[in-house]
């Protein structure tokens, strides 16, 4: 991807930036890259393995990482989303950062991760089946050719999703029940969300304690409901957090009800616009409230 | 370790009856953090109080719950009583055991059931209750009125009179508002001008009274009690200490053929001009868009066109290079009262409004609106009082005045009443069969709405008395016919079609607020309504107070007023600023929220949600000064306590005093409180 | 919503629900109040949480009471355009749609949790939503899914009615 390296060797040469974050060859696909030497823009590399979202090294909180200098940053649309969500949210300005968008066909699914490139229904993240940002606008920099719509998985999201939602409740229940079970709150879903920006974690809050913090079903509940609910509207869909669960709870059903829920309620979509009103905090007079009695 | 008491009231029988109060005392008695438990018939009587204010003395009380009525009812007495007897008063909270427990329920044991769990969730409660303390805040007696109509005036003079100085600034030349363009005003048809024209002078001239004229609100900063106000004095073009004015610079002015607003463009003006005999202050000011000289420069002539009025100035006023200046104002409440404007009859129309298509757009000379006839009617107008029609200053001999235009008509773009417009038509058609004796007048209504003293009687004199022909109906078509103006409209109650050949149109246009009164609301975070008017707090009960604390509204910006409503608007606005005004701090409840800046990322989520504007951001700096962050400040002077921010809060940084969050989760713990 | 719901009456098995009704102070809780100085009967199985505002509510109050062993949950407020505070019960209304579908998702029945306007005048409404309220959790029962899902040395959950005679003892 020799316009990124150039894009990046410029950024760093004339002093614009201090260090470029992209991705780098790894023994197991893709890995994250500080670049800060013009030299080193030789190992950045752009292809269907850049599954990670590099945009959670902005958070405010990474101090060591902005303690580096100011930052280029590699970004997709699904990321580029996310630099709108912290933007949004005061969490960053838009001079903190210069951002080289890539134009993103889909990437591949975790296990599928060191192998093959090009895309099929098999090896393709189903999150990115219906992608609405293949060309990030919130960028200084747009590369790399356009990009096909990503294939359609075996089983998109938006099908298991409509498979539980046909589910009778209790067996709703005793599915998520038990995938809540699983986990084992080792919170690597909120460490790597690029959204989950606070300092404090309300899961960490006590007197009162929020969220029971030992690893039992009920405290799990809790805090999946919660994490669920604080990215209602906010989630960019990157599959970050369903990504790094060592347990491997289906939390991409979750996000995508919620944005289900957020689209039909609000006709709201997230996207890489900074100015667009998150939809939790906005209201309008005639919101749906059949509901409520 | 808290030491509650808990006092058990039987309210007569009204709570006996069914609770078993003994049993609630008895069950609470050996609850965790209850040092005190009583029973009494009547908690809120004398002795009952004094009950409760013995045992705070003797127990050494850290807390109070008396389980009686609501809290709406009898909270204020009880934590009263232990103000005096020196418990901080919020660390009283009452258990709502009558309206909430024995008054909906009949099984005793259920009752008496539930009203020990209501009062133990309450203890769970004041457990977690703080000592609080009212909030101070100081305040700048000084108020700033936005507007120098008839509302506007009458604030300022209220204030005035209140004996605190005012800051009255107006857009225009000359304050007065629309009232000083009418001839007579209704239901007494006494003259506008005559009543008007001492208040402001009286304004002018009152020592406490600080005019700027032809000057705008251009930015306010701070919150109530400590407004800081910009103020931009737009370029006058003549200096307002030197002149005396004597109105030579009018006479030399060679442009003296511009319509005059004032006159609602059935007179003309000159460039530099006063725009009315009476005007307060009377003080040209220069007209650049129309001026010769300012025309040149426009061109880019090396040499000045004109220059006649500054030759003509004896004192040397005029000054041609003058800029728009600043000044900044400490005030501590602000009365909004901007006013209105007419709905436009012309063709240009604003975003949203559709305008007159079938009445020509008021292209044809002799369809006028209400101000224009104000003008032809009024004695100091431009036909000096006599009612000529604008095409060739011929007499009218049938004049037909149709109501609600614009008005009740959704399809044009405005669903609301603009009340006034019933009455003024009474009063127009009366005022021209006064003067036209032998002319006729029609009026085309959707209905008479003549609430008000005098009023119903006033529009029947019009009709019974001098004859005004009233047709109700809609009119569907004007246009010119010859010398007539052909009217198409139809009567509904004989269901016939009905046309006149009239000579004049009068059309009741819409009041709509003035341009520009979306930004001056959002430089004052106060809210307006789809149609521009300023949204008061409370449509019932905080008519003239608005969502930001220390605002207020009079007159017709809020909504379509006549002029007795704008000056009963005005000085309740008066009364509210001089109660504030009445301490020098402003003493405030402490149900306010407070952020953890601790904690709190600054991601600004709860000022999106808060609806009085209480919520800022905050620099914060390491301790050798430099700044590493920002976070939310809860300005507690603006804070209304619903605690909206502290629901967003993601991080649980904000926290509303009286309702923690330790607070509710205590009362949550407490009815699932399993033994 | 109810119509699939038996509202006729106790249980046979004696279970009473107990329900949590987070209330904003302004209207249903003056509400509340209406109904009882008109003397409106209604079931006693609802304990009112006294908020400023519905806009005050965290989903997670919700969340609490059925870990504590609710049955069901009220949360009632004024109605749109009637807030005491403008918008709070807006942004309540947005929060709480979210909040209702996602619970739904993961498998409470939404009869669990009522959402309702009450004025301050409507104390007959209010009586009609407390006694719906327990009609439909009455007929689905004690909550024990939820409460099957805490730890067990919590010593959390004992059968309700159980503290009623250790009461009464």
């Amino acid at each position: 991807m020799s316009e990124v390296r150039e894009v990046a060797r410029k950024l760093l040469t004339d002093g614009t930036v201090r260090v470029i974050v992209g991705w780098e060859d790894a023994r197991r696909g893709a890995r994250p890259v500080f670049v800060t030497d013009p030299a080193d823009t030789e190992r950045l590399i752009f292809d269907t393995r850049c599954v990670h979202n590099l945009v959670t090294y902005l958070n405010p909180r990474r101090d060591n990482v902005a303690e580096l200098g100011k930052i280029g940053l590699v970004v997709k649309g699904c990321d580029a989303k996310a630099v709108a969500g912290l933007l949004r949210e005061a969490q960053l300005t838009r001079d903190d950062v210069v951002l080289i968008g890539v134009r993103c066909g889909g990437v591949l699914e975790e296990a599928e991760l060191p192998k093959a490139a090009s895309l099929s229904p098999e090896n393709v993240a189903p999150r990115c089946y219906g992608c609405d940002n293949r060309e990030p606008e919130l960028v200084d920099h747009l590369l790399g050719e356009s990009q096909p719509e990503p294939p359609r998985p075996v089983m998109t999201i938006d099908e298991r999703v409509a498979a539980l939602d046909a589910q009778p409740l209790e067996e709703r229940w005793a599915f998520w029940t038990e995938q809540f079970s699983k986990c084992v709150r080792c919170y690597a879903c909120r460490q790597v969300c690029p959204l989950c920006v606070c300092e404090r974690c309300v899961a960490e809050k006590s007197r009162p304690q929020w969220i029971e913090a030992p690893p039992h079903p009920r405290g799990n509940l809790s805090w999946n409901i919660t994490r669920a609910l604080h990215l209602a509207g906010r989630c960019v869909d990157c599959g970050e957090c369903e990504r790094f669960c060592p347990v491997g709870i289906p939390l991409s059903l979750v996000n995508r009800k919620l944005q289900h829920i957020v689209a039909e309620r609000y006709g709201y979509t997230v996207s890489d616009d900074p100015e667009s009103p998150a939809p939790i905090g906005d209201y309008r007079l005639d919101d749906k409230q059949e509901f409520i009695k | 370790m808290s030491r509650i008491g808990v006092f058990i009231c039987h309210c007569g029988e009204n709570i006996g009856r069914t609770v078993d109060c003994e049993a609630v005392t008895e069950a609470l008695k050996d609850h965790p953090g209850v040092a005190f438990t009583e029973d009494y018939k009547y908690m809120c009587s004398d002795p009952g109080q004094q009950l409760v204010k013995k045992a705070i003395e003797d127990n050494d009380l850290t807390g109070v719950v008396v389980a009686a009525c609501s809290p709406h009812m009898h909270e204020k007495t009880f934590r009263r009583a232990c103000d005096q007897a020196g418990l901080n008063k919020y660390m009283c909270e009452m258990a709502n055991i009558r309206e909430h427990c024995s008054w909906i329920h009949e099984d005793r044991g259920e009752a008496t059931e539930k009203a020990v769990d209501i009062t133990r969730t309450i203890v769970e409660k004041v457990k977690h209750n703080q000592p609080l303390e009212s909030i101070h805040i100081p305040v700048t007696k000084r108020a700033l009125v936005i507007g120098g109509g008839i509302a506007g005036i009458q604030a300022a003079l209220d204030i005035a009179d209140g004996g605190h100085e005012v800051v009255l600034v107006e857009k225009e030349a000359s304050i007065g508002g629309h009232m000083s363009q009418l001839s007579e005003t209704f239901p007494t048809l006494d003259c506008s001008q005559c009543i008007l024209t001492p208040r402001m002078v009286e304004a002018y001239q009152h020592p406490n009274i600080k005019l700027h004229t032809w000057s705008e609100v251009e930015k306010v900063d701070g919150y109530i009690g400590n407004f800081t106000v910009k103020i931009r004095k737009k370029a006058r073009s003549v200096n307002e200490d030197l002149c005396n004015g004597c109105g030579d610079c009018q006479e030399a002015c060679p442009a003296k053929r511009i319509p005059s607003e004032f006159e609602a463009g059935l007179g003309n003006r000159t460039a530099i001009y006063v725009p009315f005999p009476q005007a307060v202050p009377n003080i040209p000011v220069l007209d650049r868009q129309n001026c010769t000289l300012f025309k040149g420069r426009r061109k880019g002539l090396a040499k000045d066109a004109c220059g006649k009025c500054k030759e003509a100035c004896l004192k040397d006023a005029i000054d041609y290079d003058a800029e728009d200046t600043f000044i900044e104002e400490e005030i501590g409440a602000i009365v909004v009262a901007t006013g209105f404007q007419l709905y436009s009859i012309g063709r240009e129309q604003p975003e949203g409004l559709k305008g007159y298509g079938e009445y020509g757009y008021g292209e044809v000379p002799d369809v006028i609106d209400g101000l224009q006839f104000e003008r032809l009617a009024s004695a100091s107008g431009p036909t000096a009082g006599a009612i000529l029609r604008p095409s060739d200053g011929k007499e009218p001999k049938t004049v037909v005045f149709v109501h609600c235009v614009g008005s009740r008509d959704s399809e044009k773009g405005i669903s609301y009443c603009s009340k006034i417009c019933c009455m003024y038509n009474a009063k127009h058609a009366m005022l021209y069969k006064h003067k036209v004796h032998d002319g006729r007048a029609v009026a085309f209504y959707m209905d008479i709405r003549a609430a008000g003293k005098g009023y119903d009687e006033f529009s029947r004199r019009a009709i019974e008395e001098d004859g005004a022909e009233y047709i109700r109906g809609r009119v569907s078509r004007i246009f010119r016919d010859g010398d007539v103006v052909k009217v198409w409209g139809y009567d509904t109650l004989s269901q016939e079609q009905v046309v006149i050949d009239a000579d004049m149109v009068v059309l009741a246009t819409a009041m709509r607020p003035q341009d520009g009164v979306r930004e001056l609301a959002q430089k004052l975070s106060v809210s307006t309504d789809e149609h521009g008017f300023i949204n008061e707090a409370h449509p019932k009960l905080r008519p003239v107070e608005t969502n930001t604390a220390g605002v207020f509204v009079a007159g017709a910006c809020q909504a379509p007023r006549d002029i007795p409503d704008a000056v009963a608007m005005a000085s309740a606005t008066g009364a509210k600023v001089l109660s504030l005004f009445s301490a020098d701090e402003l003493e405030r409840e402490p149900a306010v929220a407070i952020v953890n800046e601790n904690t709190c990322i600054g991601c600004m989520n709860c000022a999106k949600v808060c609806a009085y504007g209480a919520i800022e951001q905050r620099e914060i700096c390491t301790v050798d000064g430099h700044v590493c962050g920002h976070v939310a400040y809860v300005n507690p002077g603006v804070c209304q306590g619903c605690g909206t921010c502290q629901a967003v809060c993601l991080s649980k940084s904000v926290e509303l005093q009286t309702f923690t969050d330790e607070q509710i989760f205590s009362e949550i713990n407490a009815l699932c409180y399993w033994e | 919503m109810s119509d699939a719901v038996d509202t006729s009456g106790a249980a046979a098995d004696g279970f009473e629900p107990r329900i949590t009704a987070f209330v904003c102070n302004w209207c249903t809780y003056t509400g509340a109040d209406l109904a009882g100085t008109s003397r409106l009967h209604m079931a006693s199985n609802v304990r009112i949480i006294r908020l400023p505002c519905t806009g005050r509510i965290d989903p997670l109050f919700i969340v609490k009471s059925f870990e504590r062993g609710a049955d069901g949950v009220i949360v009632s407020g004024c109605h749109p355009a009637d807030c005491h505070y403008t918008s709070g019960n807006y942004h309540a209304r947005r929060r709480f749609a979210v909040f209702h579908d996602l619970m739904e998702f993961v498998g409470v029945d939404p009869r669990r949790m009522t959402f309702s306007w009450v004025s301050a005048s409507e104390g007959a409404k209010w009586r009609d939503v407390v006694d719906e309220a327990v009609a439909n959790v009455r007929a689905l029962g004690p909550f024990e899914a939820y409460r099957a899902l805490a730890p067990e040395d919590a010593g959390v959950a004992a059968p309700a009615g159980a503290r009623v005679e250790a009461e009464a003892s």
